[in-house]
């Protein structure tokens, strides 16, 4: 048995109880949704936590909600429901592409899409094509609620710049303009239970449905501290028509704009190789995605 | 500090006071003594502790017991019926898909409720649905037999129901 | 169509139901009351002097019952082998790596014997750390063991025929090198005992093991039990693949601290534990020469071998025979030499893991025979056929093959996967290839030195006629042998299968070696058989009086009796047995005699119907150093097709079919086979493929986890389509062989090949990563475009 080190549990009935036990908690006290990445930390011995506050009473965290054509989806939603959801799987496919590789099918009944992004892990899933999507994070704690860009949450591996008295409540995606598509590809081992070797999002907007590329973004994950965004291959897209020869350029651009390391899944020529694979690969489902899309 | 809290496990209530630190793994089986469950990584990457927590198939070893309070679980205990088992169960002892046993639980569950939710799953389905199970001993694929089987079994029998 | 009643079928597993419900027991699910739980100390350093052990504040941790060390241990040696006993229960004068155990504590629950363990002081003085076994090797390098001062902990030099004199007659001759890595046996469960050491100074010992029998000598011998105040009982156990085919640290532990405490002392590992605890594959360094003559006769074998042994030998010096006794004897290969050399490094030890040593040197040598064929100009298929052994042939180092299907094997892999239409002729990306594989079936020799019979077994015909109770110590261990023993004991007899009850694993049943070297269908199968007809000629001796009709002219098949020759009135006994079931709702009225009948009226005459069986291959083998590894009293063989996709940007390989025949003999349950050859070629794809157990500069495993440490899941494992070759052993009971651990050989080499065929690439590094494909699809690409 993998024994867990002892804690006290706080199980808030509303956010406001929650926000409440955060800030007396003063840092001492992380949230639990799922538990699939906090806890198998703390099996590992490398957290010990004094106070584990769940957010899995709370209601209304767990639903996707469309406001104004932007959709608010519960920081406590199971993985598992964004493969489920006809509204994710046709209207933000990327985001249903990254949450249908996470983990296997028995994590994704319990990790959360909160959780994927809070958990702030290089290789994670769900940022890359969240970022890809625009998305932002709705952070609460008792003094009130603020909108980040996921673009702006992450710092580090495990680092973001959540408050440690702050509770991340929603992700909201606006509504994808029209012209636009995504592809999100992981490469790993085996084709189940993986963490990514290297994970590509894309996304292309265009101006017209034969016309130039409005707007670009290429995330990369697991070839740096954080997902970041391929800057330069981004820049080269936009404004240009789509080609193959252009994708391909902005492919090998690509690799460039990481810095990936060696560590026991891949080397880094090897994540910078396979950057640039996978861009290509995902840039060219992203453009065939936004071309049929209305 | 202990808590109290109310599992219903196999259609049983049952009220137990707990440490927040104990997994639902260790409660299953050292409060209730249901020791179908087993313990194999301890940290979600094999699924041998796979239970079905209000509907769906889960790692219980990445959940505290504390969390599970007011839910339904099934373990394997639950399954059969009695005497009479389920048709899954059936389909893995005439498919050969046992041989250690360790990873059976997980699987019948994880198969379960894949066909409980999809009645004619195709091979990928079922790959795809036990994905999560690692098993060393058979290679998966009498597994897939049965589970193949089974849906054909249970579509059979809820055919027959209907006449 | 096979005349038999039971065997050859496809009757379900005995304890299938049980498994299935989440009934059965293995060793983590026992408890006893009044039980201890134990946590072991072991070493964060991989090799260093221990200046001294304080377990002081341990012992005062309120709730601690027991700590020990060496002091209370003692330093009796012990291992696998006899010939290398280098382990003792807790180090006493260094560790040797990380994960080595130094104590352990039984306190009254599992947190507070984890808490005290961290208690233990313990003082070291840091040693050299050797990772490999060429730096294990360099001149001045610090001895791991003293009596190794080279670290080499063993040595294997063989020669049959005359090597170099072959080489210079031969038309090609190519050398080439292949390294896998420390792989485990990625059994899902961990191991876990509970010892319990009676007032009466009887020891039970409760423990997931393939060896009961080898666990409770090493007992005995370490903690100064005689053997017959110990029990070892196996409960159902959860996979062993031959890391549990040796005496454990926990086993030791549980039944010392048990002893001194006098209370149940259980003790489980756990993931991490159980890669620190290893016992699996080697890796293994082979570099081979392979001569063939112009027409594709394979004429010379040049083999040496370094295998990283880690830091104690357990079943490492079998092992580092295994790499290279095997491998020549399919084929009719008179001049082979072999050169091994077992290395200490300071990584947990390695051991023998399914297809012991044979597994990398056959994925190497069948994939250079690849090459040599694709040389010569000869498909892989003929070539193999051109050179393979048949049916009563005896290699060149003496092992006599007195059935071998390899032929039909080849044959029928070739028939069954379209392999004309496809060798050579699919499109860039995709591939075919094939090997080769044999196996021992079963080790001819006990791994310590002695005339004991390799498998006893018993049966007991309940009072009552009715049941039919067969006692072995033979351990099931996911395999299957309750089943096939049952089968074969029903079948012997003249039984139904549902008539056999078995009661196995268990040192209490008498003497089995164990689950190892694939040897229990054939031998612990020839023990059941001959107490099964021991058994048939006690009951039909009682019926022959009682009915005054010669033996010969009687039989038993499936729960009759048979009157060969005209019928024969059998009402007295029919009375007897009613005038005794006065009160039963059901009564025999059939117009046949049953056995339960039979075997009553058996029991009624002479008391309880015994009947023993006992096996032991005869003489064995040659007459050189190191005949008695390798040598076995049959050999199972197979071949195997393979095909694959090679992502050509990625590097990624995915195995997309798998055809395999076996020649197993006969099979005594044909679900059995087909689950085993399953099962063995997912390993097999595993280790090809994924897994690899790591290290950081220290010596510490980085990944001893199922997340980082990959075995295929059932989206990695394609379906294999079996074929199962029945060549009639007759060593065999009723011409059964192996199937378990033989079937793995083939499937490394044939995914090698099947890249080759698909890419150009040759991988000699296991295992193959998409990076690795990657590289070297890159690297060809280099050198064409020079």
């Amino acid at each position: 048995m993998l024994i867990l080190p002892k804690f006290d549990y706080e199980e808030p009935k509303d956010l406001s109880e929650a926000c409440k036990i955060m800030a007396d908690l003063k840092g001492k006290g992380k949230i639990i949704a799922g538990g699939t990445d906090i806890l198998v930390n703390m099996k590992k011995g490398l957290l010990a936590p004094s106070c584990l506050v769940s957010i899995g009473k709370i209601p209304g965290l767990s639903e996707i909600e469309p406001r104004n054509g932007s959709i608010f989806i519960g920081s406590n939603l199971i993985v598992a429901k964004l493969t489920e959801f006809d509204l994710i799987k046709k209207k933000y496919p990327i985001l249903y592409e990254a949450a249908s590789v996470l983990g296997s099918p028995l994590i994704r009944n319990r990790a959360t899409i909160g959780g994927n992004i809070v958990t702030a892990r290089p290789a994670a899933d769900l940022p890359p094509a969240l970022i890809a999507l625009s998305g932002k994070v709705k952070l609460k704690n008792r003094k009130g609620e603020r909108e980040v860009e996921l673009d702006k949450f992450f710092v580090g591996p495990g680092e973001t710049i959540i408050k440690e008295d702050e509770i991340l409540t929603n992700i909201v995606i606006d509504e994808p303009p029209p012209l636009s598509g995504g592809n999100y590809i992981k490469l790993g081992h085996r084709k189940a239970l993986e963490i990514a070797i290297v994970a590509v999002a894309s996304w292309i907007v265009l101006d017209k449905p034969d016309g130039v590329i409005k707007d670009a973004k290429i995330i990369l994950s697991s070839v740096a501290p954080k997902a970041i965004h391929a800057v330069s291959a981004e820049k080269i897209l936009i404004g240009e028509k789509p080609t193959n020869k252009l994708i391909e350029k902005a492919a090998s651009v690509a690799s460039n704009d990481c810095s990936p390391i060696d560590d026991i899944r891949g080397s880094a020529q090897y994540r910078r190789a396979m950057v640039e694979v996978l861009t290509k690969r995902t840039l060219t489902a992203a453009l065939k995605q936004a071309k049929n899309s209305k | 500090m202990k808590k109290l809290i109310n599992l219903i496990v196999n259609n049983k209530s049952y009220e137990l006071l707990v440490a927040p630190n104990r997994t639902l793994t260790q409660v299953l089986r050292e409060d209730l003594n249901l020791l179908g469950t087993k313990e194999g990584c301890g940290i979600g990457d094999c699924g041998a502790c796979t239970v079905i927590l209000n509907g769906r198939p889960v790692n219980s070893c990445l959940i505290l017991a504390v969390q599970a309070n007011g839910c339904e679980i099934q373990t394997i205990e639950g399954v059969a019926d009695g005497k009479n088992l389920h048709p899954i169960q059936e389909a893995f002892i005439d498919y050969g898909a046992i041989q250690c046993g360790f990873c059976t639980p997980g699987m019948v569950l994880s198969a379960k409720t894949l066909l409980e939710r999809n009645p004619n799953p195709s091979e990928l389905e079922i790959r795809e649905a036990i994905s999560g199970n690692l098993c060393r001993c058979t290679g998966y694929q009498k597994i897939v037999e049965a589970i193949k089987a089974a849906s054909k079994k249970m579509k059979k029998k809820e055919e027959r129901l209907d006449e | 169509m096979s005349d038999y009643s039971v065997i050859n079928t496809r009757l379900p597993r005995v304890d299938a139901w049980l498994k299935v419900t989440g009934e059965a027991r293995y060793a983590a699910d026992l408890s006893m009351p009044n039980m201890l739980y134990g946590a072991l100390l072991q070493s964060p350093l991989a090799h260093a002097k221990i200046l001294n052990i304080d377990t002081s504040k341990a012992k005062g941790i309120a709730g601690v019952k027991d700590v020990v060390t060496y002091k209370e241990a003692g330093t009796i040696h012990y291992g696998v082998s006899p010939a290398r006993y280098d382990e003792t229960m807790f180090c006493y004068d260094k560790v040797r790596y990380v994960g080595d155990e130094i104590a352990a504590v039984a306190a009254v629950d599992f947190e507070t014997a984890l808490e005290a363990a961290s208690l233990i002081k313990v003082d070291y003085e840091e040693l050299p750390v050797y990772l490999n076994v060429f730096d294990a090797m360099k001149e001045g390098a610090v001895p791991i063991h003293d009596e190794y001062p080279n670290n080499i902990g063993a040595e294997v030099h063989q020669e049959f025929g005359n090597v170099d004199e072959a080489l210079k007659e031969c038309y090609y001759v190519r050398t080439d090198r292949f390294v896998n890595k420390k792989q485990d046996g990625g059994f899902l469960e961990p191991q876990a005992c509970l010892a319990h050491y009676d007032a009466n100074g009887y020891l039970t010992l409760y423990t997931s093991t393939q060896v009961p029998h080898y666990v409770q000598r090493i007992i005995s011998m370490v903690l100064n039990i005689p053997i017959g105040k110990i029990r070892v009982i196996k409960p159902y156990v959860g996979g062993g693949f031959g890391p549990k085919a040796g005496v454990n640290t926990i086993e030791l532990a549980a039944s010392l601290l048990s002893m001194r405490t006098g209370r149940p002392v259980k003790m489980v590992m756990n993931r991490e534990q159980v890669f620190l605890h290893s016992r699996g594959r080697h890796q293994f360094y082979h570099e081979l020469t392979t001569g063939v003559k112009k027409d594709g006769t394979i004429h010379a074998l040049k083999h040496t071998c370094y295998l990283d042994g880690g830091a104690y030998t357990s079943f490492g010096i079998a092992t580092v025979y295994y790499a290279g006794s095997l491998l020549g004897a399919p084929y009719r290969l008179q001049h082979m030499k072999y050169d091994g050399y077992r290395v200490y490094t300071n990584k947990p030890a390695c051991g023998a893991q399914r297809g012991h040593g044979g597994v990398a040197a056959r994925a190497a040598w069948e994939q250079q025979l690849d090459i040599i064929a694709e040389e010569l100009g000869i498909d892989p298929i003929d070539f193999r056929l051109k050179n393979v052994r048949e049916k009563g042939e005896v290699t060149c180092n003496d092992f006599n093959l007195s059935s071998f299907g390899m032929k039909e094997c080849l044959e029928a892999i070739r028939e069954h996967s379209d392999w004309k239409n496809k060798k050579g002729k699919l499109p860039k990306g995709k591939g075919i290839g094939m090997a080769c594989g044999f196996f021992v079936s079963g080790a001819g020799y006990p791994i310590y030195r002695s005339e004991t019979y390799h498998s006893t077994a018993m049966i007991k015909l309940s009072e009552d006629g009715g049941t039919v109770d067969l006692y072995t110590a033979a351990a099931e261990i996911g395999q299957g042998s309750d089943t096939v023993l049952s089968m074969i004991a029903a079948e012997a007899l003249g039984v139904r299968y549902e008539d056999v009850k078995i009661f196995s694993g268990s040192t209490d049943y008498g003497v089995d070696l164990g689950a190892y070297s694939s040897r229990q269908t054939l031998m612990t199968g020839h023990a059941v058989k001959q107490a099964a007809e021991n058994v048939k000629s006690q009951v039909l001796e009682v019926l022959s009086k009682r009915l005054d009709i010669p033996i010969e002219d009687m039989d038993i098949k499936d729960g009759f009796i048979v009157f060969k020759k005209d019928p024969v009135d059998f009402s007295e006994i029919r009375s007897i047995y009613i005038k005794e079931h006065r009160g039963w709702a059901q009564q025999l009225t059939g117009d046949r005699l049953t056995f339960q009948e039979a075997a009553r009226i058996a029991y009624l005459e002479k008391g309880t119907i015994v009947g023993t069986g006992a096996y032991k291959p005869g003489e064995l083998g040659g007459k050189y150093k190191g005949a008695t590894v390798g040598t076995s009293p049959a050999y199972g063989c197979s071949a195997q097709i393979v095909e694959v996709t090679v992502d050509m940007d990625t590097g990624k390989v995915t195995v997309d079919s798998m055809t395999d025949a076996h020649d197993c003999g006969f099979a005594i349950n044909r679900t059995n086979v087909e689950g085993q050859m399953q099962g063995s070629l997912s390993m097999g794809l595993g280790e090809a493929l994924f897994e690899e157990v790591k290290f950081d500069e220290k010596g510490k495993i980085l990944n001893p986890t199922f997340g980082e440490y990959r075995i295929p899941t059932a989206l990695d494992m394609p379906n294999v389509n079996t074929i199962i070759i029945e060549s009639n052993e007759p060593n065999g009971p009723f011409g059964a062989k192996e199937v378990g651990e033989g079937a793995i050989m083939p499937t490394i080499p044939a995914i090698l090949n099947a890249i080759y065929d698909a890419v150009g690439v040759r991988i000699n590094e296991l295992p193959i990563t998409a990076e690795r494909v990657y590289n070297a699809i890159k690297e060809k690409e280099k050198k064409k475009g020079k």
